[in-house]
């Protein structure tokens, strides 16, 4: 085991940046890659930790094993990046339920990442698949459309949202 | 040219209201997030020159004398990018969200961010844009939103395929429908009708004769039949066995009825199944479409076998005990209406909670099931990993929760049924009280009351029963509507209008500038080229991934092309009937199918009137004959679901015999040999190359040692042929074939060397 070479990103070397694109860049070891891929290797369990992070072919450059260990800077780029592409604004309550024709329609207010609440409905198909426990507190809610939202501590909802949504929890 | 634009009234108003020059767009959208990733709603326009953003907030609002509401925009900022910067636009799919990538010579740039909701519309953008730079009618082959909103309401569809507003879906007209499967069988139904009001007579009576009469006119001195015991209780055992008789009579046409309805419904949907595209079945919606279909027949078969009758008849009886009990003192009936509405109300919000506990015992009872069927499968691996105790821990876990849901739904039935009844009952003391008090007062008769209060009895049972029925009949118009989705489904593969019937099909084939992508944004030929003419036979090579297969589907028509046109004998393969078409194509691929029969029907699946002796000479080319009287009973072995297991080459070599049978002008040997061993392959090789003669062959291989024999070659990268010619001339250029073909060989060195 100690011979193990998971391809771990030297901090060292590496630099996030924001590219002219809009694209996130990574300058890593002499190389220049400008517009690099950030995916979770644990996208539940260790959302910050174990980025696989991959070039513009999708080719791996190495794993970057904890966002947090980044200078500020460059640690905004990576969570950005990563936000992006794992949109799941955060539910603070279940207004509405409604069952009709084979979905379950739900209106949710929603916090995104700069705390701005919204409202947003949404359909959702078969719930015992796209309604999925996490953990024992936390569950993610997959619509028609395939949007995310989190529930990430489900003693913060209040007891209405919970009746509302206990039905559809397993 | 017709002048085309799409840009609805709202978004019109908050360009204008920004500057753009709204008479000269073409095309509007609305997406829902800013490049930071945060949520706004954000409108996006297209003209001849430029893309035009607006980012910032709607709001929806009520404006007095609009007959709907009218969605406001606060525009926060305007980008503005003209469309020759921008270059080639394309859209990426992340996880939950997409973007839109401009690229302009290799510098790309980011446009726009949204969540995968938008992504269809986006996708419309690109091709607007697209067709604006080829010089074509903007909204050319554009699907516009009236497809994905509900025309009525405005509603977005829940779904972009399947046309079905949440709001607007009428059960009524869903209902209506199904009952024109009736139409048929009018006078069995008129019948089954007819005996049901008879039957819900009788039940009706029953009290009034057995207590009312016998009471009042009986036992009292004044009473119209005074001491007639005899005539009165034969009347009541007229009643009963009037009402068996009804109750007989109207299960005999019911069951004469019934299953003729179900037979028609099962038809059409099959029918249906038949007639719909590749696509319909391998689209993510219908993963389990057999299942589905299966359960919703089911759903509606039980729905209207055993709920409509009884939903009719409890009805009719309510409604009618209601009427006697008016007719025979209006003042209690007026109690009752006052308590019965409160009673429906509890029976309603129970069944709610009793909703919820079951839909949670189905689901843990499923995880159950799921888990059993792991276990049993994969108890090799738990073994091998000594992980027993973990799997019973993981049952037991699972356990415990559906035990824990039993044993709430068993305390809400204690406590909430008798409470529910003890408040009937309740009701039941206040009109016995009332009842008795006007009985002494000489306002009623006893027999009046007594039976008053056998009625009251009876109203119980369709209160309870009509409770329930609204989670049945919501499952019955949910069914139907799935089913009618299937049966109203159009065929993406359509038969020409017109077809250019040919005499007999040669062979030919050209591809010419074919795109063609399974999922949006995702082409997987990007205009491909290539001529194959009659008789000859032409090698498809490529990595995994590069279009190879898809191309063999394209030219036997299971899907049609985005863009391009296949010829077969220069004809347009859309002009050519369906029929002829995919009789001339034969395909042999890995994905081997064998229906359930004998393996003489199977061969023969193509040409059921194929000989015996043709069957025999069939199985010889593709030789299995031998594997095949090896069999305990040779050609009359059953194969398929439950049948012969065989493996994966015989099953192989029968696919090769039933295409033998078929005859194909055009054969198409799609990885025909990609997973059998070497003695096997050899064998199909053989057969394979017998098949070959006289007949147009593309071959697509992996291993580039099946594909020697062939006239010539193409390489496919990417979506597009790259190189063509044959083995020899490939290898001299080397280019993409001879780095293939050398990995390829150093494989197979390092193996033998292994």
């Amino acid at each position: 085991m100690d011979t193990m070479d998971l391809g771990i990103l030297d901090i060292g070397e590496a630099e996030f940046y924001s590219g002219s694109g809009g694209f996130a860049g990574l300058r890593y070891k002499g190389e220049d890659y400008s517009h690099i891929i950030l995916r979770r290797i644990m996208p539940m369990q260790e959302p910050f930790s174990y980025i696989s992070v991959a070039d513009h072919d999708n080719k791996e450059i190495g794993i970057l094993k904890a966002v947090d260990d980044l200078p500020d800077n460059q640690r905004n780029i990576v969570l950005t990046e990563l936000d992006n592409r794992y949109y799941s604004p955060e539910v603070l309550e279940v207004v509405s339920v409604q069952d009709k024709l084979g979905y379950v329609y739900m209106e949710l207010r929603l916090k995104n990442k700069r705390d701005i609440e919204y409202r947003k409905s949404c359909a959702i198909k078969d719930v015992s698949r796209n309604i999925r426990m996490l953990s024992d507190t936390s569950v993610i809610i997959f619509d028609v459309d395939g949007n995310r939202y989190i529930v990430s501590d489900l003693k913060r909802l209040s007891r209405q949202s919970m009746r509302k949504l206990d039905a559809y929890l397993f | 040219m017709k002048e085309e634009r799409y840009v609805p009234e709202y978004m019109h108003l908050a360009f204008a209201a920004n500057g753009v020059p709204v008479k000269d767009l073409h095309f509007a959208i609305h997406t829902d997030m800013t490049l930071d990733g945060d949520f706004s709603d954000a409108y996006v326009a297209v003209d001849s020159e430029n893309l035009y953003i607006l980012y910032g907030v709607e709001r929806v609002v009520k404006v007095e004398d609009a007959r709907r509401l009218v969605a406001q925009y606060d525009t926060h900022e305007v980008v503005t990018h003209r469309l020759e910067d921008l270059g080639e636009l394309k859209t990426e799919t992340l996880l939950s969200t997409c973007r839109l990538v401009a690229n302009n010579n290799g510098e790309e740039r980011l446009v726009l961010l949204f969540t995968l909701g938008h992504q269809s519309f986006v996708d419309r953008l690109v091709k607007v844009v697209k067709n604006i730079r080829k010089d074509e009618p903007p909204l050319h082959e554009i699907r516009l939103e009236d497809a994905l909103f509900c025309p009525d309401c405005g509603t977005r569809y829940p779904e972009a395929d399947r046309a079905l507003c949440p709001k607007c879906s009428d059960k009524m007209s869903i209902f209506f429908r199904l009952l024109g499967f009736f139409k048929y069988y009018k006078g069995k139904v008129a019948a089954c009708t007819f005996v049901m009001f008879l039957i819900t007579g009788m039940q009706i009576l029953a009290p009034y004769v057995g207590t009312r009469l016998f009471i009042d006119d009986v036992l009292q001195y004044d009473g119209r039949f005074y001491r007639m015991v005899g005539l009165i209780v034969l009347v009541i055992i007229l009643v009963r066995v009037m009402a068996t008789a009804f109750q007989m009579l109207y299960q005999v046409v019911l069951a004469k009825t019934m299953p003729w309805i179900i037979y028609d419904l099962q038809l059409r949907i099959f029918e249906a199944m038949q007639r719909l595209s590749v696509s319909f079945y391998t689209s993510k919606r219908t993963g389990s479409l057999m299942n589905r279909i299966g359960r919703d027949s089911r759903n509606i078969y039980w729905f209207f076998v055993d709920g409509l009758p009884f939903i009719i008849l409890n009805l009719i009886l309510f409604v009618g005990i209601f009427a006697v009990m008016f007719m025979l003192e209006w003042r209690l009936a007026l109690i009752c209406l006052a308590i019965i509405p409160f009673a429906g109300v509890m029976f309603y919000i129970l069944m709610k909670f009793f909703q919820r506990f079951h839909h949670k015992f189905w689901v843990i009872n499923s995880q159950l099931n799921n888990m059993v069927s792991d276990s049993v499968n994969g108890q090799r691996v738990i073994k091998a990993f000594a992980r027993e105790g973990e799997e019973s821990g993981r049952f037991a876990t699972a356990s415990h929760k559906q035990a824990g849901i039993q044993i709430g739904m068993a305390n809400l039935g204690w406590t909430a049924f008798p409470l529910i009844y003890l408040f009937l009952f309740f009701g039941q003391v206040a009109v016995t009280t009332i009842g008795a008090m006007m009985v002494i007062d000489g306002h009623i008769t006893l027999g009046v009351f007594l039976t008053f209060l056998a009625y009251l009895g009876m109203l119980y049972g369709p209160l309870q029963f009509m409770s329930t029925v609204s989670n049945w009949w919501a499952r019955c118009v949910d069914a139907a509507q799935r089913v009618f989705e299937v049966i109203d489904a159009k065929a993406e593969v359509a038969e020409p209008k017109n077809p250019v019937q040919l005499e007999t099909i040669k062979g030919d084939i050209k591809v010419k500038d074919v795109w063609f992508q399974y999922e949006p944004a995702i082409p997987i030929l990007k205009g491909l080229n290539l001529e194959i003419s009659a008789g000859k036979s032409l090698g498809i090579v490529g990595k995994t991934g590069s279009g190879k297969s898809t191309l063999a589907n394209l030219i036997a028509r299971l899907y049609d092309p985005n863009e391009g046109k296949i010829y077969v004998d220069g004809v347009d393969v859309k002009n050519l009937p369906l029929q002829q078409l995919r009789a001339n194509i034969g395909i042999v691929s890995q994905d081997i199918y064998l229906f359930i029969g004998s393996i003489a029907d199977n061969i023969r699946y193509a040409r059921p009137d194929a000989t015996i002796e043709e069957v025999i000479w069939a199985a010889k080319m593709a030789s299995a004959h031998e594997f095949i009287v090896n069999l305990p009973d040779a050609y009359e072995t059953r194969v398929g679901a439950g049948g012969q297991d065989l493996s994966g080459g015989e099953k192989q070599r029968l696919s090769i015999a039933r295409t033998i049978i078929q005859n194909p002008k055009i054969l198409i040997l799609d990885e025909a040999t990609a997973a059998m061993d070497t003695e096997t392959e050899g064998k199909i090789q053989t057969a394979l190359n017998k098949l070959q003669a006289d007949r147009t062959t593309i071959a697509i291989a992996h291993r580039m040692s099946t594909l020697k024999d062939v006239d010539s070659l193409a390489v496919i990268r990417k979506g597009r042929v790259v190189e063509t010619g044959t083995h020899l001339e490939l290898m001299k250029k080397k280019g993409e074939y001879h780095k293939l073909y050398t990995i390829q060989l150093e494989g197979l060195k390092v193996i033998s060397m292994d």
